[in-house]
């Protein structure tokens, strides 16, 4: 009995490390696919670069952000890098906080849209028939929308904050998790391991968080990296407008619409900020489009 | 073909209907009161329990949500969708109004669009991994990645401002277009020149190619005649999506213009808690979207006779 368990005990352990060691190299793999490609890492050096921004920010910004430090308008100098705005307010200073309104908007709104997206998307596809069809023509019309008009719909009615527009952009991309996800788990379903996880008696939420949702994940991966840079375009969009962050706050779209009125005398207040979008979203489509390639070469997305 | 349109067009109606609902729903049932944000947008303070009572009654918005969407729909139908709040005139004169200075705005922007993507994706196809090839990927990192609100500044301050070539809002004819439509079509054009060249470069690799080429045919008779036509069957697609998202980013762009359109009335209905003239014109919009993607859908048959509807 002993010597039995024993040797289960060691064939796991064994197991576990062969396991772990293939992880690793497939791990490898990917990177060494990843790095190859030129335009994604110049994408990751500057993501990096802007997550260090981001979390250091109060240590490395001049000046603090929402305080008036100097004359107003002031042109860009040895003192003050991008000038200064209408309120005298530094405007490096500001365009370096921005990325912590900008970043966490990205990535709180992808998880908005993503999470319950990949659930419709498992249960659509899982179980098929009638709850497919209901679930699946309720995105559709939601697709009907273009481009940012539903999630104005939504900001229309809960009201113009940051929060709102994170609500407002997770949800305008749902149905492109669901649909994406349906696909795969519609081809994975058919395979014979899911039949075996089904006859030894496994329920069918674990069937779809254990067996089919991990070999479905690099699709959605990829999806959520390109998502973070389409809502960080979208959402600076909206604040643009007016229906997103409200001032003071030192948010990109925010500051761009502010130096509008006054771009024929100060061209910097709407010029850096405008630059800040650009890289930190053309960072996360080079880093997208590297993974996409990275993780499956044949995978298409959106 | 006449059928299929036909059909096309009765699948719409459940569509439109479910669209109609959802923009109801959303409107209606999440937090905020429409008639509080209406008297605190339009009267400003006077915001007493009797006024909202009052106003309440008046809209209608005391019946049971489904009879208030009943009636919704009903004028809908009839082409009527109610009053705007703020401008006291009706919401379909509004639209109307505005609608063509949007629909000219976005077919100048996918014009733009269509044509330098496509110059730009045929270039790249042809000179594949050379620099141009190289360029225009680059360019078309940018243009997708661009904050249409701030390439429309940009151009504003250098062609306006710097260059003098251009009035920096206003103006009418088809210069006044010129500006708006460049920075409404830059994105797409990004988009469509990446889809046509790869989607040129597969076609080259076909055999039919190769025996057209064998048969003597000049290059440039291979490509206009051969490879071109049958490339262009994703591009379409991708077209008819991009109509889309220009329409939704005239929102964008007629503010950064100060165009008077749909996408700036949108806007301002926000703004200003406009209820019927939000619901009103979005439907509109959505409405307008899924008919070009049925006249994309259409455009197949025209463009690769394998394709038959029926």
């Amino acid at each position: 009995m002993n010597a039995v368990m024993d040797h289960n005990t060691k064939f796991s352990q064994v197991e576990k490390i062969s396991r772990t060691r293939a992880k690793l190299d497939q791990f490898a793999y990917r990177w060494r696919l990843f790095s190859r490609n030129k335009g994604a890492m110049v994408g990751l050096v500057i993501l990096i670069a802007w997550l260090s921004v981001m979390i250091f920010a109060d240590s490395i910004v001049p000046y603090p952000p929402l305080d008036k430090v100097t004359r107003a308008r002031q042109a860009p100098s040895a003192e003050f890098w991008f000038g200064s705005d209408m309120l005298g307010r530094d405007m490096f200073s500001r365009v370096l906080y921005g990325s912590r309104i900008s970043l966490a908007l990205g990535v709180i709104s992808v998880i908005i849209g993503a999470v319950p997206g990949t659930a419709l998307g498992l249960i659509a596809g899982y179980f098929g028939g009638k709850v497919d069809d209901i679930i699946m023509r309720v995105l559709d019309a939601l697709l009907a929308f273009p481009g940012i008009l539903l999630a104005l719909v939504i900001i229309a009615s809960l009201g113009p904050s940051i929060q709102n527009v994170m609500i407002a952009v997770g949800i305008s991309t749902l149905p492109q998790y669901a649909r994406l996800v349906r696909g795969s788990v519609l081809t994975i379903k058919e395979l014979v391991y899911i039949e075996a996880a089904r006859v030894i008696g496994c329920k069918p939420i674990r069937i779809m968080l254990h067996h089919i949702l991990p070999n479905a994940i690099s699709p959605i991966i990829v999806l959520s990296t390109l998502q973070v840079g389409n809502a960080i375009l979208v959402g600076s969009g909206l604040s643009f407008l007016g229906l997103g962050a409200q001032p003071p706050a030192a948010e990109w779209g925010l500051m761009t619409a502010a130096g509008r009125e006054l771009l024929s005398k100060a061209w910097w207040i709407s010029t850096f900020p405008g630059l800040a979008i650009l890289s930190v979203v053309m960072a996360f489509n080079l880093v997208g489009d590297g993974l996409r390639v990275a993780l499956d070469p044949r995978m298409k997305v959106g | 073909m006449r059928q299929y349109i036909f059909n096309r067009l009765l699948q719409m109606i459940p569509v439109l209907f479910l669209v109609s609902i959802i923009i109801f729903f959303i409107m209606h049932a999440l937090p905020g009161d429409p008639a509080m944000l209406m008297l605190a947008g339009a009267e400003g303070g006077a915001v007493t329990p009797e006024r909202i009572a009052e106003l309440r009654a008046q809209m209608g918005l005391d019946d049971p949500l489904h009879i208030q969407y009943f009636r919704f729909i009903t004028g809908a139908v009839r082409g009527d969708l109610g009053t705007s709040i703020r401008l006291r005139t009706p919401v379909t004169q509004l639209i109307a109004e505005r609608f063509s200075s949007t629909l000219q705005l976005s077919l100048v922007g996918l014009g733009f669009s269509i044509t330098f993507g496509l110059i730009l994706g045929i270039l790249a196809a042809l000179k594949q991994n050379s620099w141009f090839d190289m360029i225009s990927m680059v360019f078309s990192y940018i243009g997708v990645s661009m904050p249409i609100f701030w390439l429309g500044l940009l151009l504003i301050l250098i062609f306006c401002f710097q260059l003098n070539w251009f009035e920096p809002a206003g103006g009418t004819g088809f210069k006044s277009l010129i500006l708006p439509g460049i920075t409404l079509g830059l994105s797409s054009a990004g988009i469509v020149s990446r889809l046509t060249r790869s989607s040129l470069i597969e076609v080259l690799n076909e055999d039919y190619i190769r025996t057209a080429r064998g048969k003597g045919l000049k290059e440039i008779g291979v490509i206009l005649h051969h490879a071109l036509q049958n490339s262009m069957i994703p591009v379409v697609t991708m077209i008819g999506l991009q109509f889309g998202s220009m329409l939704a980013g005239a929102v964008v762009t007629e503010t950064v213009f100060s165009r008077p359109g749909l996408g700036r009335l949108i806007v301002n209905a926000i703004l200003w808690k406009d209820y019927p003239l939000v619901q009103g014109s979005v439907l509109v919009l959505a409405l307008i979207y899924l008919l070009v993607n049925l006249l994309v859908d259409i455009s197949y048959a025209w463009l690769d006779p394998r394709i038959h509807y029926n």
